[in-house]
This record gives C-alpha cells, structure tokens and sequence, in this order.
C-alpha cells in the first residue's frame, strides 16, 4: 500500500475511533423537567417583568436577572448578554390560581439551551432554569433555582 | 564486600518517601485546582472552551515529541475539569501516539542510524545498520538470534505487551516519553499499523478509566 494511503488508513481509523469513543463516553445531561401538563400559548404573561435573583446550585454564585414577557414571548436581559437568544416562545398553564410557565431558549450562535420553569403567585415568581452546552467532546449543566417580583416594564435596564 | 539489596530500613524509607511524594503531589493538585477556581459559567464558557481546544491540540503535538513532557497538559485538563473531559484526554492520548508512531513509521531508518552515531551509540547504530535492509520477520529473527537475556527475548516475542508496558511506565520520559517510544516503534518496522493501533488503545486508557469510574477525589 503506498505511504499515502498507510497515513489516510491510520488518520481515519484514529478519528474515527475517536469519534466512536466520544460518542459513546461523552453522557447527555438532560434539561431541565418540565412538568407535563395542559400548556398553551395564552400570552398570560405579556406585558410583565421580573427583577430576579438566583443562584447556580452548583457553585452557590449570586445572579441578579430581569426577565420580560411580551407577545407571547419571553427574553432573559442577563442571557442576552452571553448569547443573541431573542426572544423565545413561552407557554402558560394555570392550576388553582397559581400560573405556570415554560421557555426554552436555544443559542443561534453555541451549543446552549437553557430551559426556564416557573410559577407565579400573586406577585412572587420562583424559578428554576438549566443552561445546558452541548458540545462535541462534553456536555456541561448549570442549574439555577431563583425567586423574582414584578417590576414595572419601564424599570427593566434594557 | 557490602551486599547491594536493598535492607528492610532502606526499603521502608523509600516507601515512605514515595508515599509522602504522592500526597504531596495530591495536595498540589488540590491547591492548583482551587487556585484556578475553575467554575464554568454562561459568561465564560466560550473562554473555557476555547481555552480546552487549544490545550487539547498542544497535548496531541507536545505528546507526540521524545521528551517533551506532554501528559502534563493532560493530567492539568483532569484536574481542572475532572471526568466530564476525560473522554476527550483519552482520544487526544490515542491520537497522539499514532501521530508518533506514523511520524516514525515513514522516518527513513537511515536517520535512526545517524542519531544513534551522533550520540556515540555504536553498538546501537551497528544494529540498526544491520536491520535497515530487512524485512519485519528477518528483523525480529535477527533480533532474537543470540540472544540470551531472557527479558530480551520475552520483550521482543512480547512487543505489543512491551510497549504498552513501556508507555504506562512512570519516568518512561527519561527514554523518550511516550512519543519518543511510539516514533522508535515506528522506525523499528516491527509493529504493524493495525496491532499497534489496538495496542494503543487499550495501553493508554486505565487512567482516562480510572477518572471516569473513580472520579477525581479532591
């Protein structure tokens, strides 16, 4: 076999291999659970923002966040600064007075996709959210949990 | 005439001395780790990922290298990371040594014997004179004939086993490192592309399996 081939047959067993093992090795990290359940897309929503304050279960960081709901959709100020998000379809579903909702937003730009739950009460929102990245060789999580209060839409800093 | 084994006392401080290296050299690792304060985070997480492809590409070209010492970079990547990147050192390791082992592969021998002169290696570099004309199984005949260390003998029947030995062998630097051994068996033309391949694979992979399946204690 000529010296050409020999090297092509070594670099395509190596990758290929290599390939089959990160494939195989490299465990998915689901996202976060949404409950099931009778969502829709009501826009119950629209028109309200939230000053949120959460923290990353992993590493016990503080995050603050402002988070917008409008026209059926959903943005987080705070991600928008990591990855061009927009603005993201959200879902509602509301059981004995208390509303439910659900985001999942998908980076354009990176393997990111982080997926919001939360319920509101009154005025009180508590969430929880994971930013998963998906990339070749691994995948990685960051879990939040947060609470949040209404705050006018002319207070939001974006 | 003073017996050269080793007594009871000077095993046992050596055995000390050894013990006392590794925790050292454990609670260096920790306190690297907590130095780096490595939190992967959505603001930096193009950073940390930039930053792991770069070193995954040095870990493949310095590993590659005789005596460059390039499982450094790859011990650091699984003490910054931990297990979630052990699949990746593991390729990368893989990749590495076949870059090597091709490298020498289609190094002419010829340099081989200009190397072992240049280090004054005659009895070496006659050897390799003698094996450069041969076909793989005259080689291994050649090398095996009169031979009467025992060890020699089991090394070169045993080649495969040797090698991944010899790869897995702490301080194995001193005579090339990983990459320098993988480039000698390719210059040797006594290993074959496919055997080797699998050799690799299953030498290089207790410590990657080690990290997955024991994690990294700290």
């Amino acid at each position: 076999m000529p010296q050409i081939l020999q090297i092509a047959a070594i670099a395509a067993a190596t990758f290929g291999t290599g390939a089959a093992t990160l494939t195989v090795m490299n465990e998915d990290i689901p996202d976060l659970a949404v409950p099931e359940g009778d969502w829709t897309a009501s826009g119950a929503l629209d028109g309200i923002s939230f000053s949120v304050s959460g923290t990353d279960l992993s590493s016990g960081a503080e995050l603050e966040d402002e988070i917008i709901f409008r026209e059926g959709t959903f943005q987080s100020v705070d991600c928008e600064q990591y990855c061009n998000f927009g603005w993201s379809d959200y879902f509602t579903k509301e059981i004995d007075g208390v509303i439910h909702f659900t985001a999942t937003a998908l980076c354009p730009d990176a393997p990111h996709t982080v997926v919001w739950y939360g319920t509101l009460e009154g005025d009180e929102l508590a969430l929880d959210l994971t930013w998963t990245t998906r990339r070749w060789y691994w995948t990685n999580q960051i879990q939040i949990r947060g609470a949040g209060v209404a705050i006018p839409p002319e207070a939001v800093s974006s | 005439m003073k017996p050269h084994g080793l007594s009871l006392r000077g095993l046992i401080i050596k055995t000390g001395i050894l013990i006392g290296f590794i925790v050292l050299a454990t609670w260096g690792v920790h306190m690297i780790r907590d130095a780096l304060d490595l939190q992967i985070r959505p603001d930096n997480e193009q950073q940390v990922h930039k930053a792991i492809m770069v070193g995954a590409v040095a870990y493949v070209v310095l590993l590659a290298l005789p005596f460059v010492p390039g499982a450094e970079i790859g011990i650091a990547l699984l003490a910054g990371f931990g297990a979630a990147i052990a699949p990746l050192v593991y390729v990368c390791t893989v990749a590495a040594m076949m870059l090597a082992f091709t490298v020498g592969r289609f190094l002419p021998i010829g340099a081989l014997e200009r190397v072992l002169w240049a280090l004054r290696l005659r009895r070496a570099a006659n050897l390799v004179a003698r094996a450069a004309p041969l076909s793989k199984d005259e080689r291994v005949a050649m090398l095996l004939a009169g031979q009467s260390k025992w060890v020699v003998r089991l090394a070169l029947q045993y080649r495969y086993v040797a090698i991944a030995v010899a790869m897995n062998t702490p301080g194995n630097s001193i005579i090339g490192g990983g990459g320098g051994i993988m480039i000698l068996a390719g210059l040797s033309g006594i290993f074959t592309p496919t055997s080797t391949f699998l050799t690799v694979i299953i030498a290089v992979s207790p410590v990657p399996l080690a990290v997955i399946f024991l994690g990294l204690q700290f």
